[in-house]
């Protein structure tokens, strides 16, 4: 166990080294399925996606031929995806006191469906869901976005 | 039997010339929600914004223009299935309620607490939030502690029963989200609560 822990951080160290330092980025969400491939890519790495992974602002989430993953964020949005998506997570902020915040996510390819929470409830036009030809405005609660490659 | 193939065929292939339409860049559709609650969503494409306000209600973009369409389940299916199936199990919210000034349970609340447990338990992965609240009898810095204690209170049930301490937060609001809003000094026992995130 400790020599995981020790042989993570020093990843970590020769990352930093590698490259720009990586991002003490928030935790928005936290995967909860994963079928087939699935990966989180962040500051221009992409690691294979397992429930229970963290996941940040400005994560993208991808899937390969035969994957689908699904997250749920600490506004209680629930996102999932199909196979052969990208799905970037652009902006996010909440603040749980009030349950105030704002999302912008991006549909780049493949498929999203969305069970909205706190965020689009709480701040009416605050979440969004881009896509290559037209943008979405959540008021609430469930939808499906398919973008053609 | 051939006959007709070359014919059907043939007539695909005059309906295709005859239409030609652009192929679909992307598709947006309402679906019916899981607690009956209807939602809506605005697609804009920069021309026109369109409103989809009902189950199944769609969009279209075929060469950069955005139009309404006609959807069905069955579409929605064949498009969505693998995504659906992949939908984590959606967040539930639990409030459990104090008896007077203590971070002990009601007993309706104590008899309530096995379904918040039953919940968590039911995830492969999960998170829970909880928040401890008060009403507004006493002091407000004491009952700022008091609704830590019973958010400390239920994590402690928790992590006894065996949930990771580690997947739970707890935070405490005094009587500064009352669930009935009242003046100073008002016995409430609504207010006397733990809000329960489980996700």
């Amino acid at each position: 166990m400790h020599k995981f822990v020790w042989a993570g951080v020093a990843t970590l160290a020769l990352a930093g080294l590698a490259g720009p330092a990586m991002a003490a980025g928030a935790v928005i969400g936290q995967v909860k399925t994963v079928a087939g491939q699935a990966f989180v890519l962040r500051d221009g790495g992409r690691v294979a996606a397992r429930p229970g992974d963290a996941v940040q602002e400005k994560d993208v989430l991808e899937t390969g031929a035969d994957g689908a993953i699904g997250v749920t964020f600490i506004d209680n949005s629930v996102f999932s995806s199909g196979p052969n998506s990208q799905v970037s997570l652009e902006e996010f902020s909440f603040d749980s006191s009030n349950f105030k915040g704002a999302m912008t996510s991006e549909v780049r390819r493949g498929t999203l469906t969305v069970v909205s929470g706190d965020i689009a409830r709480s701040t009416p036009g605050s979440m969004k869901v881009k896509t290559p030809t037209a943008i979405m405005g959540v008021r609430g609660t469930t939808f499906a976005v398919q973008v053609k490659p | 039997m051939r006959r007709g193939l070359i014919l059907l065929g043939a007539l695909l292939a005059l309906a295709a010339c005859q239409q030609t339409p652009a192929p679909r860049q992307a598709l947006f559709v309402v679906l019916p929600g899981d607690d009956g609650h209807i939602g809506a969503i605005t697609v804009n494409d920069g021309k026109r914004e369109i409103l989809l306000d009902r189950p199944y209600a769609a969009s279209e973009s075929r060469g950069g223009v955005t139009a309404p369409v006609q959807t069905s389940e069955v579409e929605v299916r064949q498009v969505f299935g693998a995504a659906l199936a992949a939908r984590p199990i959606l967040p539930v919210h639990f409030r459990l309620y104090f008896q007077t000034g203590s971070d002990r349970l009601t007993p309706e609340s104590d008899a309530a607490y096995r379904a918040v447990f039953d919940d968590i338990r039911r995830r492969p992965v999960y998170q829970v939030e909880v928040v401890g609240h008060t009403d507004t009898t006493g002091v407000a810095a004491r009952n700022q502690d008091l609704s830590q204690q019973r958010a400390a209170s239920m994590r402690d049930r928790l992590v006894r029963d065996g949930i990771a301490a580690g997947a739970i937060t707890t935070a405490g609001r005094g009587e500064l989200d009352q669930a009935v809003p009242t003046a100073r000094g008002v016995d409430e026992p609504r207010n006397r609560r733990v809000e329960v995130t489980v996700r």
